[in-house]
């Protein structure tokens, strides 16, 4: 166009007068680093649009659909009635780290989670392998709900009463993990609307079943059930060792993490989301266990496997009762897979900014506004791990990769508060830090001894990867205090 | 909402230095400085402000004749790009951000080439009216641009409903229009029970007012109808006017079946409709 040099230099930018003066505006300190993230750099600013319920979804929506739809056979076989303790154990675990995960999210509102807080906190090394670790671990947990995902679907064919030659859990979920993927590769608009939906749809289903559930067991609907001894032959060790297993069903709240650069008003909002959602599925986990070892055995609820739930609903109130948790499960292991496989790519995202991988990886498509490069290393190695089938497993490596994860954060916080480096300024500060953090953390890494040997080596390998990946490549990259 | 642009982001990147976003902590500075170097007289405190939004990187751009519409306003040229949720939109922008800015910079040139103020600012989002709701605030905008093109601005249609909000439809015609010549053309359509004479007491008052903030009675024309069906009346009398100036409505449950009015009004008539916005809350 014309040139424009000089003539309109006349005006006076009004800009600056309604809103230059922060106090104003209402802006308190904490928001100020928010406010520095977003603000344009000469590249234009970034607009959050994830509220409170939204974070709460993320939460609720990937953990549900483990704990209550694949775990509790599982867990009531390996466990019995104690099982319940189990999820307990994992609830405290999980909110000891989700305290101080929330104080770090606050100081650094920023993508990437668990990676980001570690990786700026305690350096590039520890970053390296948490963050290579933390796609993988997800990896993992995608594969883990796909089987669930599968699980149900398969048993849509068995309510029908269709009969079929083959397990169908394992070839469903493979072809629901490439058809998520694909999904998500052309852009999924309104997918938090959807989310939120789903997540209060099941709130809805599961707080009718198990309220009846409960009734039931507690006898009101007629003869009381005679309970089960409440611990097992083996005392305290299953009980602990089925507590590593579940874990798998507290990861999500460290999903709300991961997306913090979308979060309205994180330092109110990552908290509550974080905490909250851990609290509300702990409490769906420790009564569902409760409901299920009082309507069947342990032993009998181990033989129904992934959806022993859905037998425990049709005891209670017949075909309807089932058909309910088959939907329910359906949507809440759909949602749960999506979820993760999701927060996978944003992993590859978060590792390659800071060429922990080669940049390519977070490379964006225009046309779709999807990183395809990121959701195909997400995608690909889930469908190959979703066509073992081998849930604990898979469970229990994303949970291993989790859990050192989580230790770190713990880690971090400590460090951060010794060092109080002068970008530290969190705007939640949880209480008694250095004590929960330092419980928080030791119990973590306790919890990853009660494993099974075959997934502690599959977790020790992947890290020693990560970290010969790191030497190989990115010896170069300083990311401690980054930010 | 009020977190976003403070200290160091909140001086959007001026219409004249669009080019040098590379340094944004010495923006322009206050009053003082902008003193004329030749052009129009620098007291314009009551340029009204005006939110352009353009998708541009979608390929939107600054349709033709925006620049003559907007000659006498402070433009707040809003760029934005809307990802998917499954993208970051940190990542969006380190991928599309220069590229966007360099875009946006070509549209604040034209823009202020017509004699606009204008501000500049690019929004990565994951939601299109969040964003544009948080600007208007932010600027305390009297009207939102639906950006379709004209060929020329010569005469304007002015919808007005109610006494409801009139006066930010006055400032805004009168701050866009006053000393251009160009022929303003205040619509009524009559509601239920209201009498023509209702309707021309009604126009008459605003067009007073207008004449007080400095339109001349000559380029004034009232206009009342009777219209069953007013979004329909208002497209068809569009046709022969360059440009439209309507109210914002309530979202209703007919605003979800058949879109919000004015981008009714906007889709048949395919020229830019500024759509004045209600005072909004202080928050």
């Amino acid at each position: 166009m014309d040139d424009s040099e000089p003539a309109d230099a006349s005006d006076p930018p009004p800009a600056p007068g309604p809103d230059a003066d922060p106090s104003a505006v209402g802006i308190t300190d904490s928001d100020a680093v928010v406010a520095a993230v977003d603000a344009d750099t000469g590249e234009g600013e970034l607009e959050r649009t994830i509220g409170l319920v939204g974070g709460l979804a993320i939460g609720v929506g990937t953990m549900i659909g483990a704990g209550i739809f694949v775990f509790p056979g599982l867990a009531a076989e390996n466990a019995g009635p104690a099982a319940s303790l189990s999820f307990a154990i994992g609830a405290v675990i999980a909110l000891l780290v989700a305290l101080p995960a929330s104080e770090l999210a606050t100081a650094m509102p920023r993508s990437g989670g668990g990676y980001f807080f570690i990786s700026r906190g305690l350096g590039t090394t520890a970053g390296a392998i948490v963050g290579l670790g933390l796609w993988l671990g997800l990896v993992f947990a995608s594969a883990f709900y796909l089987v669930g995902l599968g699980s149900y679907a398969g048993q849509v064919f068995l309510e029908a009463g269709i009969a079929l030659p083959v397990s169908p859990a394992v070839p469903l979920g493979v072809a629901f993990g490439v058809g998520l993927t694909v999904l998500s590769l052309f852009g999924t608009e309104n997918t938090a609307a959807l989310q939120n939906g789903i997540v209060i749809l099941l709130l809805v289903i599961l707080t009718l079943f198990l309220t009846y559930g409960s009734l039931d067991a507690l006898g009101v609907f007629g003869a009381e059930r005679t309970p089960e001894r409440f611990f097992p032959p083996g005392g305290a060790l299953p009980v602990l060792q089925t507590a590593a297993l579940v874990f798998t069903s507290y990861l999500g709240f460290a999903q709300v993490a991961t997306v913090a650069g979308d979060i309205t008003e994180p330092s109110r909002n990552l908290p509550l989301a974080m905490v909250g959602s851990v609290l509300l599925v702990g409490v769906f986990y420790v009564v569902t266990i409760f409901v299920a070892t009082s309507a069947f055995g342990s032993a009998r609820l181990g033989e129904f496997g992934e959806t022993a739930m859905v037998e425990v609903a049709r005891s209670f109130v017949g075909f309807p009762g089932a058909l309910a948790i088959v939907v329910a499960g359906l949507l809440a292991t759909f949602s749960s897979a999506n979820a993760s496989i999701l927060s996978a790519s944003r992993a590859v995202y978060a590792v390659s900014r800071d060429e922990i991988i080669p940049e390519t990886a977070s490379r964006l498509n225009l046309a779709y506004g999807t990183p395809h490069v990121a959701l195909g290393l997400a995608g690909g190695p889930i469908v190959v791990l979703t066509a073992t089938g081998q849930v604990a497993l898979l469970a229990e490596v994303a949970s291993f990769l989790h859990l050192v994860m989580y230790g770190l954060i713990c880690v971090a916080l400590i460090q951060l508060r010794r060092e109080q480096p002068p970008w530290y300024d969190p705007a939640f500060r949880c209480p008694a830090g250095f004590a929960v953090a330092g419980v928080g953390g030791l119990a973590s890494f306790a919890l990853i001894a009660f494993m099974q040997p075959a997934s502690i080596g599959v977790g020790v390998a992947i890290m020693l990867a990560a970290y010969g990946w790191y030497r190989y490549y990115a010896t170069d990259v300083e990311l401690k205090g980054d930010f | 909402m009020t977190d976003t642009p403070t200290e160091t982001g909140g001086e959007p990147t001026e219409s004249n230095a669009p080019t040098e976003t590379g340094d944004p902590p010495e923006v322009e500075d206050p009053p003082e400085t902008g003193d004329p170097p030749g052009a129009g007289d620098p007291q314009t405190p009551d340029r009204p402000s005006v939110l352009v939004p353009l998708a541009v990187l979608e390929g939107e751009s600054l349709p033709n004749g925006t620049p003559e519409l907007l000659a006498n306003a402070r433009v707040v040229l809003l760029g934005y790009h809307v990802i998917p949720e499954q993208t970051a939109t940190e990542q969006a922008r380190e991928q599309f951000g220069e590229t966007a800015m360099s875009k946006l910079a070509e549209f604040a040139d034209a823009l202020a080439a017509a004699g606009a103020d204008v501000e500049t600012r690019l929004v990565f989002t994951h939601d299109k009216e969040t964003t544009i709701g948080r600007l208007i605030y932010e600027y305390d905008c009297l009207a939102v641009l639906v950006p379709n093109s004209t060929m020329e601005v010569e005469s304007v249609l002015v919808a007005l409903r109610g006494t409801v909000g009139v006066e930010r439809n006055t400032r805004l015609v009168a701050g866009l229009f006053a000393d251009t010549g160009v022929a303003v053309t205040l619509y009524h359509a009559l509601g239920d029970g209201e009498t023509r004479a209702d309707g021309e007491s009604f126009l008459n008052g605003v067009q007073t007012e207008l004449v007080e903030r400095g339109l001349e009675p000559d380029d004034l024309r009232t206009l009342i109808e009777d219209a069953d069906a007013p979004l329909d009346a208002i497209a068809d009398r569009a046709e022969s006017h360059d440009a439209v100036v309507m109210g914002e409505t309530d979202p209703s449950v007919t605003t979800f079946v058949f879109g919000l009015p004015s981008e009714q009004v906007a889709e048949r008539f395919l020229g830019p409709v500024l759509v004045v916005q209600r005072e909004r809350p202080e928050e």
